[in-house]
């Protein structure tokens, strides 16, 4: 039988899928679907961490530093403890030093004498009213000792600066032993060599060197949904954590760690997330809320406002990436070397991954064969606001630079950017800079079907109109995921889950690909999210990770289930034939049994099948899965005000197999605009250290109306390492659009901009430089 | 935020009396969209806000006899931009108003309170500047009218006293051969604050030459602001390329932006320019589509 996939696309019955694959064909998938969480949502039933309360709660406020440097010479909490209704107002001396982070524990839950960003919490109250608790909150004094702020990673970096973290050989480090940095100040770092050991003897020996230098802002990721939290300690003494935390099963150990507990005393329950973007991997109040709940006995609940979560969330890093490359007299590259340097902030404590870096930061020139390289990624600590992740944390700022910088260089050969493109895009069965062994190296059929769908060559060109593209590759992410599904009396199957949807439609991937394994409607089975304490364990959403794994588990866990069913049905009604699932019935030789008469026979509560998936299992050495995509934007500017408008788009896109065809569709069109809104617009403005974007009225996202029509291309694929072949969208699309924006003002008017956002008044000061 | 009480009197005079009770202590609410978000920040605390919608003497839009045209105080931008009598009265201004921030905002908030609000950079007052606009106000010593130029002090500030109330505004009867034009300039979203707003006012005597100039801008320093020396620039003039390129670069120099999210100050202070150049021909379009005045010989029909 040959598979049609929902993007009308011939089979995709990878080598390496398991056998429940043959006999199931895309149209499974073809159907629009319809979200498990859907009807919850869009009547308002879904009830968020902050919709949930409980006899007894009290609301958590707290104190924020206003410096972004200083030590605390006292403070005084007595007025604001006789406030009527407050119940406990906690001070770092009050519960010592708790360190937490996700990976390197840096960052006190509380500060204790010393604070290190304007925003770091000094004080928490818990009161009956959040106006309680608010005005406790104004009655605490503190007296600060102003101390010099480091406020970039050059001062942080230079000769004689302050040590921000004069304990760090003691923070605890999550998972093994921390690398070591150059500097004090040095979150993380890594570098990526490729070819030759000394890169300035390779770029000596090219044709000529380009360097251009390129800078990107903080941003914030623009959820809607504030963190919320609820903390209460049960009569066994049990840690409940309602959350918007997007990794329940990390926090879990993220919070056993900090504050001291066997994991299986803290259960997290991570309901609906009401947006993610990155941001919600990190947990902040959920532990001054447990000391909260400790001192009170009673659930504390806390709420972020907006503005503290523009000021104190874990927003984007800003970054400065200074590239070097050589290139031989046919323009190809011979050499490239990279500086990549965020500003991390206070506290590495939002940053997940082994390195305390951002992997990302290494896409300088991800989707080119480059023989030699040296890349330098560096997270940096100064006196600001913590950062994190955020959509394709690390790929935005290197993309942005990389590929406006390919353009540069492309310009100054006289190459058309394109085909200047086609010229260094790595081919099948080259290595990418980061030794990454591509299952399928796809960048020029993604940028030979770019010129094709925008007609780049035959494009009539108009005064004052540009274009400009970009192109990437990202990998699929990897990890180890569990699913059980159950099946009993009432045709019903259930699955039980680990794994909470931030939006991104994971559980309904789940609800899919268990119906297309086991060839059922998917309407018989419902998908029900376990806290931590109740359903198999989860890496949880993020890292491009959740479609590839989920189908993955839930195909392992389908595949057991149906053998049991089948099994079942084969002894009960076979009769001596077998009997298989297909489409709702169980057949055989002239047999068809419905499937309600079959689970007629399960015994409550039912018969259990749990599917386990780690991505691991692939040996290092084996090509890992990666999409690549490319963007192209049409620009318009304003010579009088240097006003960009962006009048049409065309993505480019390798996905594989499409499972969830309205949410595949909604993250390729929704990361354009993601990416819209870093290209234009985008900046949380910080100033002598504290941010002053205080609303979503300051820090714009762009709204529909500044949206140009976006035509979404895909170009098929047989492989991708999820169920029947998928791959992943989510931060597929985002990185590609500052780029191609910018490389589309430089085509329209001449005027280069090297920093984000791309902004009207920038262009403004180009044309001017440019006269 | 902070509890506070919510009073609704159905009449001004019930109104003025919560305020004279109330002093600092009460605030006064249009449609409520400057005023939450200032207590939602902390930056306001009000223990009473006295909601002024019940009151039918502030809403409605009435053109007078004499053809100036009154909006009540409570009108809101969606009104003004859907009332035929806004429209005949004025086009520009019918647009100006349909440019107003966002559709939920043009929904809810008021002309009124949008002008007590004083925001610099929010949207009708430069047109109403443009086209002269009186401000009545009511309050315990009886009813005043401040000419809307001298309405604003300061950043949000105004001359009115705490225990009084816009009722309403007042724009004088149409000027024959006058033409009128408001444009923002929105680099970032549609729904953003304008980095600047420009609205022009020309009136073209019988010769073509600008008997009257008014301009006004938004975005443009801390008080929505006229710019005379521009004005002054333009009077008397042919209303030439030359003359408007003039009068805008007069503009750019006349202007008091503050840098932020928006621009540079600077940068402002140029799209001022570019912008005044862009409202001025604009007016002057629309201005040599009305009839000039009496007695300038062959009269158009007025459309």
């Amino acid at each position: 039988m040959t598979g049609e996939t929902a993007a009308g696309l011939p089979g995709v019955l990878a080598g390496s899928a398991p056998a429940s694959n043959r006999g199931v064909t895309g149209r499974w998938f073809d159907e629009p679907e319809v979200r498990v969480e859907g009807l919850l949502k869009a009547t308002g039933a879904a009830r968020y961490a902050a919709d949930i309360g409980m006899p007894g709660m009290l609301r958590a406020d707290f104190l924020a530093s206003p410096l972004p440097h200083a030590r605390i010479r006292s403070l005084d909490v007595a007025a604001a403890r006789q406030v009527p209704g407050v119940h406990a107002v906690l001070t770092g001396r009050d519960i010592g030093h708790v360190l937490f982070g996700r990976r390197l524990l840096d960052r006190p839950a509380l500060a204790v004498d010393r604070v290190r960003f304007a925003g770091e919490r000094v004080a928490a109250v818990a009161a009956e009213s959040r106006e309680a608790a608010a005005e406790a909150v104004e009655r605490i004094e503190v007296e600060y000792e102003e101390l010099p702020a480091i406020l970039t990673p050059d001062d942080a970096l230079a000769p004689g600066a302050a040590i921000l973290h004069e304990q760090r050989d003691q923070y605890r480090y999550l998972g093994g032993q921390r690398p070591p940095v150059p500097h004090p100040n040095v979150q993380g770092r890594y570098v990526v060599t490729q070819g030759e050991a000394d890169i300035e003897r390779a770029l000596a020996a090219a044709d000529r060197v380009f360097e251009h230098v390129f800078t990107t802002p903080r941003q914030h990721q623009g959820y809607i949904e504030p963190r919320a939290t609820l903390v209460w300690i049960d009569e066994r003494d049990v840690v409940h954590v309602v959350t918007c935390n997007k990794s329940p099963f990390a926090l879990r150990n993220q919070m056993a760690a900090a504050l001291g507990l066997p994991p299986e005393q803290i259960d997290i329950d991570s309901g609906f997330i009401g947006g993610d973007f990155g941001g919600k991997g990190y947990a902040v109040e959920e532990y001054a809320c447990y000391f909260l709940a400790r001192r009170t006995g009673r659930p504390v609940q806390a709420v972020a406002s907006y503005a503290d979560e523009l000021a104190a969330g874990n927003p984007r890093h800003q970054a400065t990436v200074r590239l070097r490359t050589g290139v031989d007299s046919g323009g190809r590259f011979v050499a490239h070397d990279a500086r990549v340097v965020f500003d991390g902030g206070a506290y590495a404590s939002a940053k997940p991954l082994p390195h305390l870096a951002l992997a990302g930061g290494a896409s300088t020139l991800a989707a080119y064969r480059v023989p030699n390289a040296r890349i330098e990624v560096m997270t940096v600590y100064t006196n600001t606001v913590p950062c994190g992740h955020m959509r394709s944390p690390g790929e935005v700022q290197a993309l942005f630079a990389g590929e406006s910088h390919i353009d540069m260089i492309a310009g100054e050969l006289g190459f058309d950017r394109l085909e200047y493109r086609l010229r260094n895009a790595v081919r099948p069965g080259d290595t990418g800079l980061g030794g990454q062994r591509f299952r399928e190296a796809r960048a020029v059929p993604v940028l030979e079907t770019l010129a094709e769908a925008s007609g780049w060559t035959s494009w009539p060109r108009r005064p004052q109109v540009g274009r400009g593209i970009s192109v990437g590759v990202r990998h699929v992410g990897g990890g180890k995921m569990s699913v059980q599904l159950r099946a009993g009396p009432g045709g019903r199957i259930e699955v039980l889950t680990g794994l909470p949807d931030q939006g991104g439609g994971a559980q309904t991937v789940i609800q899919r690909v268990a119906a297309a394994t086991l060839s059922v409607a998917p309407a018989r089975i419902s998908v029900t999210r376990g806290t931590t304490g109740h359903a198999p364990a989860d890496p949880g959403v993020g890292g491009s990770r959740v479609t590839h794994l989920a189908s993955r588990a839930t195909q392992a866990a389908a595949d057991e289930l149906r053998r049991l069913l089948e099994a079942i049905a084969t002894e009960e009604f076979g009769g001596g034939r077998p009997l298989h699932l297909e489409h709702d019935r169980f057949v055989g030789d002239g047999v068809a049994v419905p499937f309600d008469e079959v689970t007629e026979r399960i015994e409550a509560p039912g018969i259990d099948a749990v599917g386990t998936y780690d991505a691991s299992a692939h040996g290092p050495g084996e090509p890992g899965d990666f999409d690549f995509a490319a963007c192209l934007v049409e620009v318009s500017v304003d010579p009088a005000t240097g006003q960009p408008t962006v009048r049409d788009a065309v993505i480019v896109a390798d996905v594989g197999t499409i499972i969830n065809p309205v949410a595949h569709r909604g993250q390729l069109a929704g990361g354009f605009v993601f990416g819209l809104g870093a290209a234009l617009m985008e900046e949380l403005r910080v100033e002598d250290g504290t941010v002053t974007s205080s609303t979503l009225g300051e820090m714009k996202l762009p709204t529909s109306a500044d949206c140009p029509p976006l035509r979404i291309v895909h170009v098929p694929t047989r492989i991708g390492p999820g169920a029947f072949g998928a791959k992943m969208a989510g931060e597929l699309v985002n990185a590609l659009v500052a780029p191609a924006v910018a490389n589309a003002v430089a085509d329209a008017a001449g005027a280069r901009v090297t920093s984000l956002p791309v902004t009207a008044e920038k262009i403004h000061h180009a044309l001017q430089e440019r006269g | 935020m902070r509890p506070f009480d919510y009073h609704e009197p159905a009449t001004l005079a019930e109104a003025l009396g919560l305020m004279q009770h109330h002093e600092e202590h009460a605030r006064l609410m249009g449609g409520g969209t400057a005023l939450m978000l200032l207590m939602s920040l902390g930056l306001v605390r009000p223990d009473h806000v006295i909601g002024l919608r019940r009151i039918p003497a502030l809403h409605g839009i009435s053109q007078r006899p004499d053809g100036s045209l009154e909006l009540g105080a409570l009108v809101t931008p969606a009104e003004a931009a859907g009332s035929p009598a806004v429209a005949s009265y004025c086009p520009a201004l019918q647009a100006a108003f349909g440019q107003v921030a966002t559709v939920r905002i043009r929904n809810q908030a008021t002309v009124g309170g949008s002008l007590a609000h004083a925001d610099p950079a929010q949207d009708p007052a430069p047109m109403l500047l443009a086209l002269d606009a009186t401000v009545i106000a009511a309050g315990p010593r009886g009813e005043r009218q401040i000419p809307l130029a001298g309405l604003f002090t300061g950043f949000f500030q105004t001359c009115l006293d705490e225990d009084e109330i816009v009722t309403s505004v007042v724009l004088p009867p149409p000027e024959q051969g006058a033409g009128a034009a408001y444009v923002k300039f929105l680099p970032r979203t549609r729904d953003d604050y304008a980095t600047v707003g420009v609205a022009a006012w020309l009136q073209q005597d019988r010769d073509g030459r600008c008997a009257q100039a008014r301009i006004a801008l938004g975005s443009a320093g801390p008080v929505p602001l006229r710019a005379p020396r521009a004005e002054r620039l333009l009077r008397g003039s042919r209303l030439e390329p030359e003359a408007i390129s003039e009068a805008a670069a007069a503009v750019g120099e006349e202007v008091d932006p503050l840098d932020d999210a928006r621009g540079s100050a600077g940068y402002k202070r140029e799209m001022a320019r570019v912008w005044t150049e862009r409202a001025l021909r604009l007016a002057l379009d629309s201005a040599t589509r009305t009839p000039p005045p009496a007695g300038a010989g062959e009269r158009r029909e007025h459309r």
